[in-house]
């Protein structure tokens, strides 16, 4: 593929987090890195896997393809392979792929002498997928109550796992979750369309800039939080969608066994007015 | 930097203040359908084994076996239903009954203590409570001899749901006609969801039905205190296929229900004084929560029934054979 024409001058060597200079070359575009060697390595194997679990499964229906973990009685141990073994590998495949991605968009960083904020907003989702499959069973006693692999299947899984808690939206850590989701979209779609806005002026007129962004937002809502600050808000909202959506699925099981509707019970306990 | 401490400091207190509301106790998970479906009952162990504790302890302990039975005639006048227990394990069970419903010892709540015997009191009123308690030792024992598939080798006793007291919990009566307790009388139209992809208009369900049977579903689900995935797979509430087999024994208990209150409740309305009927005039009736009291097994599985034969209402309980009084016996009271 193509190179532009500056992009050379920002090849440079270093700022690798393992193998120092081993891997420290360029696919095409692609960096490659150690951490691009175990993400291509964990993908590779996990999408086999998966193949694998589909291929002596009852259907190749995309919608139907099911690899799910083992019975609850099999614990924290190994699952024979087409009883939880091969969701056991795409699990620790997929939480390899995904670290690596992160370390390697750490090490991209690191070379071009940038911030790692793209990595530590990516680990809130990796954090939420490890929670899932890995801290929630560990804490729970078996691999058993991780969520299967398949599109119909972990729909299921929501559904039913939802319903053990009669009715999981009163969870608070899932409505906190909710409202960060809902923000983001908020906080995005109010971020991109300003930001197109002043870039579509009419024909004849000028492209606009910051003064014209936050003079609108001024005179709409008596505030701009600025070019800056729109961003800071954004990774803040995406990164704690992310967090709170793991903080909701930990403590249903581990901390909490009954209704969340009943959770609230605190509220009509307080000492005030019990 | 000060901020962001202030900031960590509330987040602190924050989780704090949310982990207080939390069970932290070892939990105990059951799966109930195939791996992988999220069909999985939790319960906190602490909470569960404080509960078990809270309820045995009240339990009154089984009395000591009777003696063994004296051939003979049997000396009663007007025994109508323990006619095949001996006359020790009578006595028993009659003195166990008034613990269980009455107050230990007060066998004044039913009977006429001039003549034991008596269905009426030395003023000559009838006494309601012994015609209603005769009545429910019939039901006691249709129920443990019939409903197995429901009782199971625990069974049910005057206790399981009198808990020592008059009047059970979760009792009703005839409010309003669309009363959800129908349900344990003789209302269906329960099965709301189409089972077609797409639906079709075969199914008239209307919301207001459909919110009937949400509430009913719920009721149970405070019943027994377990989540709906302790009968269904949410996946498809409707479908027995994927359901665990405690939504049989629901379906079976519910059968129950109806049949302890369209023979044995609903016919008593004469007897019960105004004061123990509904505003309607009818007699009160049972429902779940009435045995179950909020737990998933009544008295989180105690087994008293074991205990008293004169309840059982079969031959033999977990092989244990039926204590019966001597065939002379009998052939001397026919």
């Amino acid at each position: 593929m193509a190179m532009l024409s500056f992009e050379r001058n920002y090849r440079v060597r270093g700022g690798t987090l393992v193998g120092g200079d081993l891997f420290d070359f360029w696919v095409g575009p692609f960096y490659v890195g150690f951490f691009g060697l175990t993400t291509v390595f964990f993908t590779v194997l996990g999408v086999f896997l998966i193949l694998w679990g589909a291929a002596i499964g009852p259907t190749w229906n995309l919608w139907r393809i099911n690899i799910a973990p083992p019975d609850l009685s099999v614990g924290l141990g190994l699952a024979p392979l087409a009883a939880g073994g091969l969701w056991q590998l795409i699990t620790i495949c997929a939480v390899g792929a995904f670290v690596s991605w992160a370390l390697r968009q750490a090490e991209i960083a690191r070379k071009l002498g940038m911030g790692l904020h793209v990595s530590w907003a990516f680990s809130a989702a990796v954090f939420a997928y490890v929670t899932l499959v890995v801290f929630r069973p560990v804490l729970l006693g078996a691999w058993g109550h991780g969520f299967p692999y398949g599109i119909f299947s972990h729909l299921d899984w929501v559904s039913n796992t939802g319903y053990q808690y009669l009715h999981f939206h009163y969870n608070p850590a899932h409505m906190i979750a909710v409202t960060f989701f809902f923000t983001n979209c908020l906080a995005l779609a109010m971020h991109g369309s300003l930001i197109l806005s002043v870039t579509n002026p009419k024909k004849g007129e000028h492209v606009k800039m910051s003064e014209h962004e936050n003079v609108f937002f001024r005179d709409l809502v008596g505030y701009s939080i600025g070019a800056l600050g729109i961003h800071r808000l954004g990774v803040f909202l995406a990164m704690s969608a992310a967090i709170w959506s793991a903080i909701c699925i930990v403590i249903s099981g581990p901390l909490w066994t009954r209704g969340w509707p009943e959770w609230w019970s605190w509220w009509l306990n307080l000492p005030i007015w019990r | 930097m000060n901020r962001m401490r202030g900031i960590g400091a509330l987040a602190l207190v924050g989780s704090v203040l949310l982990l207080g509301g939390c069970e932290i106790g070892q939990k105990e998970a059951q799966q109930t359908g195939f791996r992988g479906t999220g069909m999985v009952n939790f319960q906190d162990k602490s909470v569960l084994d404080a509960r078990f504790d809270s309820v045995a302890a009240l339990i009154p302990a089984a009395l000591p076996a009777s003696p063994a039975p004296t051939p003979g005639p049997l000396p009663w006048k007007n025994v109508q239903v323990l006619t095949d227990v001996s006359v020790p394990e009578l006595t028993r069970t009659m003195i166990a009954m008034s613990t269980w419903v009455a107050g230990t010892g007060n066998c004044a709540y039913c009977h006429n203590l001039g003549d034991l015997s008596a269905d009426t009191s030395a003023q000559g009123d009838t006494l309601w409570t012994k015609v209603v308690a005769r009545r429910m030792l019939q039901m006691v024992r249709d129920i443990n001899a019939n409903y197995e598939g429901h009782v199971a080798n625990t069974g049910v006793t005057c206790y399981t749901c009198h808990l020592g007291k008059p009047i059970p919990n979760g009792i009703w009566t005839y409010t309003n006609v669309n009363q959800l307790e129908r349900y344990y009388l003789d209302r269906n139209a329960v099965r709301v969801q189409s089972h077609a992809i797409p639906a079709s208009n075969d199914n008239r369900s209307s919301a207001k039905q459909t919110e009937w049977t949400y509430a009913l579903m719920i009721q149970m689900s405070n019943a027994l205190g377990v989540s709906c995935n302790h009968c269904h797979n949410s996946r498809a509430f409707w479908s027995w296929e994927e359901a665990p087999p405690q939504r049989a024994k629901a379906l079976l208990g519910a059968q129950m229900i109806r049949h302890v209150n369209t023979e044995y409740m609903g016919p008593l309305a004469p007897m019960f004084p105004a004061v123990r009927k509904g505003a309607m005039g009818d007699a009160p009736k049972a429902q779940c929560r009435t045995c179950h009291n909020g737990t998933y097994k009544p008295l989180y599985g105690y087994p008293m029934a074991k205990d008293y034969p004169a309840l059982w209402g079969r031959p033999a309980w977990n092989g244990q054979p039926f204590p019966a009084i001597p065939v002379d016996t009998v052939v001397a009271m026919r």
